[in-house]
């Protein structure tokens, strides 16, 4: 008895000064564990000449160092951004038209990726949160509307809101005029002249048609390249061939479908690209390299010799299971500058098979992970697993562990649970 | 004649000339005087249509042309566009051209496809870029110079956390 | 991309004299875009993209398009051909920089 009281006693002490924490420690700059990736997959941050810090990532992508935040890191241990009350500041109301502009603004929500207002200019709206078309005539003071927005936390404490005023996203000028707009919104609402505008009636995707009909996904004919490899001597002497039998189809059938799974050499939760990364240089001394292109192509190759079988991963023993409940956790871990868990769009309860503005979100239950690597036309790459999970947390502030982070590997043993007993269907095609 | 803007009447022929040349070898990649023939040039919708139909009348084709688009695009990137007109294909009867046209585009005029009567049937399929949200129209060119047209809009999703 | 020119053409299995038939294409080919600078104008480079698809069936041209930058990358074709002799079906595709990639389809009745 005497020991749990010590114990509560300290925690208010422990919150405080985890919330000190937050504002002023730096992230672990990656993973600790060694990575095989590519450069630009490796999650790394350099310091610029100015004092300033940008990320290394993919071409294209921003190189905003979001250090600020928490990430997926088992070593990261700061809490989420701490629930915060704050009072709306006094002064004179804000600008409807200035809000309008914000509500809209991609370069910060945009708030309409989550709610739909009037407006033909508005598209794509989508409907994870609930519409604000006519949120006027519900009479909320504007005091309501300011907390709901800097920190909706202090009202819904399971939100899937971002906390945008404790995170520092908007300020609280801005947040003022925000509520404004809001209180413009008031019906009746306008007549919908187009079902697709609204979320609600929005057709949805249809897709991109037959994956592995080479002529209508490149990545089925890049990976008969990968056929070529799978039989050339590496550095070492060797070829894949030579270990591994009878072309890779009848050689590899049957494997993916077990993985992700615990490898006992490596000690950890590994995909197949993990496996390839550390296989290969100590096999044919091919490097295969996280988020190479060999890597992605070889993979390809190794998963479509299982195409059409259940994937069957092992969930059983201790150790899986140990790992199963820490990819559990990271999934619905809350990170980044949004405060977002992966579960807040993709459980049924949150966002699955909602719009998140003109995005259809997927339903892990439903299994995510079986068409992966999947061809993307709107990127003109194949994209692994992994640089999914990257991209996924860059928009919403959190920066990238390395891809084949441990903490990635075991969020997709979990997401990969969903899809046992599923035929296994790569290389997928999607936008 | 009058001068104009410096010219003599002969120097700005002549640089049409040179400018038409070019334009025809597809070495041109921004709006000049090019022939109706050339693709590839950046221009506005209207521009590019004088340009390759002139002021021929362009009719609505009903349902001879059926033209398959997606309502909603997931992305610009690859747009999904197929084209097939109803006609006889026979060698007095064919269709010559389609045009796949997108209104916004940077550059309007996609693609022209040629058919000889032996292709059988008028049916085109490609995949194309489109900007943004835009109507989308094939016009077809038959055997005798008649121009048909038919025309959707695309709306087309930019952006957001799926990339 | 060294898998440029990676050309693949489908038909269906089953072809019977007089048929008319669907075939799609793809070729592997980056369709370079017109790239702007910060300033927004437009960097003067040559752009590597298709301009023309030429199909060929027993040595004659029936279908031809030809395409611009507006086309995507890794472009996707279909048309039709009407099969009336065993033979060649050929794809041609010539870029801006002189590539030259093609596939072919044995047209075979059964």
């Amino acid at each position: 008895m005497r020991r749990a009281a010590t114990g509560l006693r300290w925690l208010p002490a422990l919150l405080i000064v985890a919330g000190c924490a937050v504002t002023g420690s730096a992230a672990p700059e990656t993973s600790s564990a060694p990575t095989r990736a590519i450069p630009e997959a490796r999650g790394e941050i350099r310091p610029l000449p100015d004092g300033t810090r940008e990320a290394l990532r993919y071409a294209g992508w921003p190189k905003t160092d979001f250090g600020r935040f928490r990430t997926y890191a088992y070593g990261d241990s700061r809490p989420e951004i701490p629930v915060q009350r704050e009072a709306m500041p006094a002064g004179g109301p804000g600008d409807p038209k200035q809000g309008r502009a914000l509500f809209t603004s991609r370069a910060k929500g945009p708030c309409t990726g989550c709610h739909l207002i009037p407006g033909d200019d508005v598209w794509p709206a989508g409907n994870v949160g609930p519409d604000l078309s006519t949120i006027a005539d519900r009479r909320l003071t504007n005091e309501y509307l300011y907390q709901q927005i800097y920190d909706a936390r202090v009202v819904f404490p399971q939100t899937a809101m971002p906390p945008w005023g404790a995170s520092g996203a908007f300020t609280p000028e801005e947040i003022v005029h925000l509520v404004a707009f809001l209180q413009t919104l008031s019906g009746p609402r306008p007549p919908e002249k187009d079902p697709d505008r609204d979320p609600e009636t929005r057709t949805k995707p249809v897709g991109f048609g037959d994956n592995l009909d080479p002529t209508n996904n490149p990545a089925v004919l890049l990976v008969e390249g990968a056929e070529a490899q799978w039989k050339a001597r590496g550095p070492a002497g060797k070829a894949c061939a030579d270990c591994h039998a009878g072309g890779a189809d009848a050689a590899m059938k049957g494997v993916a479908v077990r993985y992700p799974r615990i490898v006992p050499r490596y000690g950890r939760v590994m995909s197949i690209e993990d496996f390839l990364s550390a296989h290969g240089p100590e096999t044919t001394g091919t490097p295969l390299a996280m988020e190479s292109e060999a890597n992605l192509n070889l993979t390809m190759l190794v998963k479509m010799a299982s195409n059409g079988m259940p994937v069957a991963i092992d969930t059983e023993s201790p150790e899986t299971r140990a790992a199963l409940a820490r990819g559990r956790a990271g999934f619905y871990r809350r990170v980044g500058e949004r405060n977002h868990a992966c579960a807040d769009c993709h459980t049924p309860e949150k966002g699955a098979g909602k719009f998140l503005g003109g995005r259809f979100l997927g339903d892990v239950t439903s299994g995510l992970t079986r068409h992966f690597p999947t061809w993307r036309t709107s990127q003109n790459q194949v994209w692994d697993m992994r640089k999914r999970m990257q991209w996924c947390m860059t928009p919403l502030g959190m920066n990238m562990l390395p891809a084949d982070a441990v903490e990635y590997a075991e969020i997709e043993l979990y997401l990969t649970s969903f899809d046992a007993g599923k035929p296994m269907n790569v290389p997928g095609i999607r936008h | 004649m009058t001068e104009q803007h410096g010219f003599s009447r002969r120097s700005v022929l002549g640089t049409l000339g040179v400018l038409g040349a070019a334009a025809a070898t597809g070495a041109l990649a921004r709006p000049g005087r090019a022939t109706a023939q050339t693709l590839g040039m950046q221009e506005t919708l209207d521009a590019g249509l004088k340009r390759v139909f002139g002021g021929r009348p362009i009719k609505d084709a009903g349902g001879l042309v059926k033209l398959d688009v997606p309502l909603i695009a997931e992305n610009g990137a690859v747009v999904p566009v197929s084209v097939e007109v109803n006609s006889p294909m026979t060698p007095s009867n064919y269709v010559k051209h389609i045009y796949i046209v997108a209104d916004k585009n940077r550059i309007p005029i996609v693609t022209r496809v040629a058919f000889a009567p032996e292709a059988g049937q008028a049916y085109m399929g490609a995949n194309i870029r489109l900007g943004e949200t835009t109507d989308v129209r094939a016009i077809v060119e038959q055997s005798d110079g008649t121009l048909l047209q038919a025309k959707r809009e695309v709306k087309v999703t930019v952006g957001g956390c799926g990339g | 991309m060294s898998d440029i020119g990676k050309v693949r053409v489908r038909i269906p299995s089953s072809i019977k004299a007089g048929d008319v038939v669907r075939v799609r294409t793809l070729v592997i080919h980056p369709m370079e875009r017109i790239e702007r600078d910060a300033q927004g104008k437009i960097i003067d480079k040559k752009y590597n993209y298709i301009t023309k698809v030429t199909v060929t069936y027993l040595g004659k041209t029936v279908v031809s398009f030809d395409t611009t930058q507006s086309v995507s990358e890794n472009p996707f074709f279909s048309f039709a051909f009407k099969a009336t002799d065993p033979g060649q079906l050929k794809v041609a595709f010539t870029d801006t920089v002189g590539g030259k990639y093609e596939g072919t389809a044995d047209i075979k009745f059964s």
